[in-house]
């Protein structure tokens, strides 16, 4: 039948591009697995005009960004969140909602721009910094693109929770506090969660925002906890050097390897956060 | 066309010869509408085994029986909504699985009418002729809109709104009108499957009025929990249990004499302990 | 703490609740209302509609060619990702098993968390160098579409799961074939939610920037594209090098003027989405 043929193909087409995808970023990669074995992943080095591709301060870099960001966001989220399916009165929780959503739509270009032109100088004065252009600031930016998307979420789990449990709670004598801890948010945990993968994975990706803030310094932060100066996340060295690379060459295939671990983590979390909703 | 599914444990049956007429009570009646050995397991459970029957070429025939006996999934297995059952079920003298057409066709020719009123979102106009093949024809079908709408005993109550939304009717009239819209593609076999439940008793009066006049000219297979209702339709009775037919005989017939233990305790009681 | 009296606990939550809660809800709306206290200066109507002559190292005012631009690839990345998005969620919901149903969800849903800026280096590679089409609105568009595709098949797939069953085995006991069913019965019955998928399609296109800027977008030079085959200009990429200048006050103006108009722009198909699903709930 026409209808049937024509369906499954554009279906076909469309399932093939994750496919495709994948295999085009491991095929042009395996030019420097080849020759450089997978060493290179703890490298610490990242000096392309001398073959060297450690992608170790770059990993250290995107993972303490996202931990910062969720570190700031997460609580700040569901308290919003709490305050505002609980505490606000109906009239103001429409637009507190409306004003988060329309938030959560913001460009990441404009953060970039919030990033360098106000968080910047402010971090330089505020923490006498040689340059803003930190993990820090990178971190804090993060943190502001995602909360939209945790408030909103949590909120969402919150108010989930059925009315008839609140009131059994009340009957018992069981005050606010403990209703909200010991009631409201375990049963809204498994939002929560999901709300936390999806923001982790936005944060992850996120590059104009990151590039223009982060330094874009291959090195490890020393000590290791020290967010107050220059580093590089994954994004942001896609970012920079996507420009620069020859195509072909092997610093493009490094650079595409970077994108594949991307791709691949960021696959792995939305998994996770589907496989939890659908489970609860 | 043959089935598209793997039914568990019965063989894949080849069409059986044309059945013209069948034997009934002595009675040599042609028939319309035959099953024979019909069988459906759905989920690992025995829905029909081997049903038997066969519906002459007017009047109605009921179906009663306690809840789960499978009489709906007996009407869904008789015009294609359930496709994986065993058995021969032929129409015309044809067997439906290998029908012209395939399946939409013969949805044409044996028309359905569910219980809970499923309108669509449009004007009771455009529901009542939905199911006419070509936009030009449903737009000069004002003729067949108004005789369909007369036979489901629904015309007085619309003809001076019939572009308003369909979803604007009570229950009662919704279920009016999806007779009306199966009628109007002219089915030459109608089956309903408790068409009254959960109506208002207007409502119901009106339909059983509409089955007793469409009626004369095609076979009804209508199912029903009122067994009130089974007496007020009169026709041939058919009652279901676990699946299994039990006893078909005349309404009258059947219900001040059961043959069956099964039957006697059903209508006294309403419930069958048969096992 | 449970030593505490009922009262004093209460407060100390709600305390705390404040504490974190303030913060996150009162910076947002700071940021925004700083946004547009610094576009201020340069807001106009000549700014969204005027144009520049000549385009220069990108400091222009007048940001029409950029608002086009972007408006350009957003719609043609959603023309081209709607057929696919269509045709995989009538697939999933009428002809595929439950395996390939699972399979398709999984797919779209890995798809969907892939950071766009991979799309972008694949399509570096793939469009503009491999098939020769350059940088270029087609380039830019494909990539976009590939962004964009996973919401729309989600969102389509979401809205045709709310139909009933009892309303397609309606249409089916009348004898419609599935192709009446799903154009008869199914588009009329859920088209505004279908628009409201689109309407967010848009909003995304439009925000995405990391995807488009080397595959769509030059750094300068460039005012109206004359084909397909041609880079582009977009309000994004537009703020994106004027970040990067950064000392000249006519520069930060029009960089802040240009992101108060792209945020007004992705807000306004956000909230027409919004208004459609209110109107749709009637």
């Amino acid at each position: 039948m026409m209808l049937r043929w024509w369906l499954s193909t554009s279906a076909l087409l469309s399932s093939l591009t994750i496919v495709l995808v994948l295999g085009f970023l491991l095929q042009s990669s395996w030019p420097l697995i080849q020759q450089q074995g997978i060493a290179f992943i703890i490298g610490t080095e990242w000096y392309p005009f001398e073959s060297l591709f450690g992608m170790l301060p770059a990993l250290i870099g995107t993972i303490w960004a996202v931990a910062l960001a969720l570190l700031i966001a997460l609580p700040c989220g569901v308290a919003a969140a709490i305050l505002c399916s609980e505490l606000l009165p109906k009239s103001l929780r429409g637009s507190v909602r409306f004003g988060m959503e329309l938030m959560a739509g913001v460009p990441s270009v404009v953060y970039g721009l919030l990033g360098m032109w106000l968080l910047l100088p402010l971090l330089e004065s505020q923490l006498n910094l040689l340059t803003g252009r930190t993990l820090l600031a990178a971190g804090l930016l993060l943190a502001l693109m995602i909360l939209p998307t945790i408030m909103v979420l949590s909120e969402d789990a919150i108010r989930a929770v059925r009315q008839s449990q609140r009131e059994a709670a009340k009957n018992l004598g069981i005050g606010w506090d403990a209703t909200l801890w010991r009631v409201l948010l375990p049963q809204a945990w498994p939002g929560i969660r999901v709300a936390t993968l999806l923001a982790t994975g936005r944060a992850m990706g996120e590059t104009v925002a990151v590039m223009l803030v982060v330094g874009s310094i291959d090195r490890i932060p020393e000590p290791f906890y020290n967010f107050l100066q220059p580093a590089q996340t994954l994004t942001s060295r896609i970012g920079r050097e996507m420009a620069e690379a020859s195509v072909g060459s092997l610093h493009w295939a490094a650079l595409l390897f970077c994108g594949l671990m991307l791709a691949v983590v960021a696959m792995g979390i939305a998994l996770l956060s589907d496989r939890r909703r659908t489970v609860i | 066309m043959t089935a598209d599914c793997k039914y568990e444990g019965f063989p894949a049956v080849e069409s059986a010869s044309p059945i013209e007429s069948v034997e009934s009570d002595g009675k040599q009646l042609s028939a319309l509408l035959t099953v024979d050995k019909l069988s459906l397991v759905l989920g690992g459970k025995e829905i029909l085994q081997r049903v038997d029957f066969s519906l002459a070429k007017a009047g109605v025939t009921s179906v009663i029986g306690p809840s789960g006996a499978g009489k709906s999934s007996l009407l869904r297995c008789l015009n294609g909504l359930e496709t994986c059952w065993s058995g021969t079920v032929a129409v015309d003298g044809k067997d439906i699985r290998q029908w012209r057409g395939g399946w939409d066709q013969l949805r044409r020719y044996v028309g359905l009418i569910a219980q809970k009123p499923v309108v669509f979102n449009a004007s009771i106009r455009a529901n009542v002729c939905f199911g006419i093949h070509g936009w030009r024809q449903r737009r000069r079908a004002d003729e067949l809109v108004e005789q369909s709408l007369r036979q489901a005993a629904l015309w007085d109550e619309v003809k001076d709104r019939l572009d308003a939304s369909a979803t604007t009717l009570s229950m009662g009239q919704q279920q009016r009108l999806c007779i009306a819209r199966a009628i109007a593609i002219k089915p030459k076999v109608l089956l309903l499957d408790e068409p009254t439940a959960s109506l208002d008793p207007r409502s119901k009066q009106l339909i059983e009025q509409s089955m007793l006049q469409l009626a004369k000219d095609i076979p009804l297979l209508c199912v029903t929990h009122d067994l009130e209702q089974a007496q007020r339709l009169k026709g041939r009775t058919v009652f279901m249990c676990d699946g299994r037919v039990i006893e078909q005989a005349d309404c009258d017939q059947l219900f001040k004499q059961p043959q069956c233990i099964e039957t006697r305790e059903f209508l006294r009681w309403s419930v069958c302990d048969c096992d | 703490m449970s030593l505490l009296p009922t009262q004093h606990r209460d407060a100390l939550s709600k305390g705390m609740v404040l504490l974190f809660a303030l913060p996150a809800l009162l910076i947002p709306t700071t940021v925004l209302c700083y946004i547009f206290w610094q576009a201020m200066p340069v807001l106009s109507l000549s700014f969204v509609f005027g144009s520049a002559d000549g385009a220069g190292f990108g400091v222009t005012e007048g940001v029409f060619p950029q608002l086009v631009g972007s408006l350009l690839l957003a719609v043609m990345a959603c023309l081209i990702a709607i057929p696919f998005a269509l045709a995989t969620a009538l697939y999933h919901r009428t002809y595929a098993t439950p395996h390939q149903q699972r399979l398709l969800n999984t797919l779209f849903t890995m798809l969907q968390g892939i950071p766009p800026i991979v799309f972008g280096l694949c399509g570096l590679v793939v469009l503009v160098n491999l098939f020769a089409w350059g940088v270029s609105l087609l380039s830019g568009a494909v990539v976009l579409a590939v962004v964009v595709l996973p919401l729309l098949v989600l969102n389509t797939l979401a809205t045709l799961e709310r139909i009933p069953l009892t309303y397609s085995e309606a249409g089916s006991a009348l004898g419609l074939g599935k192709g009446a069913i799903i154009w008869r019965l199914w588009l009329p019955r859920c088209w505004p939610q279908l628009l409201t998928g689109l309407l967010l399609a848009m909003a995304r296109a439009l925000s995405e920037t990391a995807p488009i800027m080397f595959t769509a977008t030059v750094f300068s030079g460039v005012v109206w594209p004359d084909s397909i085959f041609s880079p582009v200009t977009t309000l994004q990429t537009h703020i994106f090098y004027l970040a990067q200048e950064g000392s000249d006050p006519l520069v930060i103006s029009i960089a802040w003027g240009s992101a108060a108009v792209l945020v007004l722009l992705v807000a306004s198909f956000g909230l027409l989405a919004r208004l459609l699903q209110k109107l749709g709930a009637h």
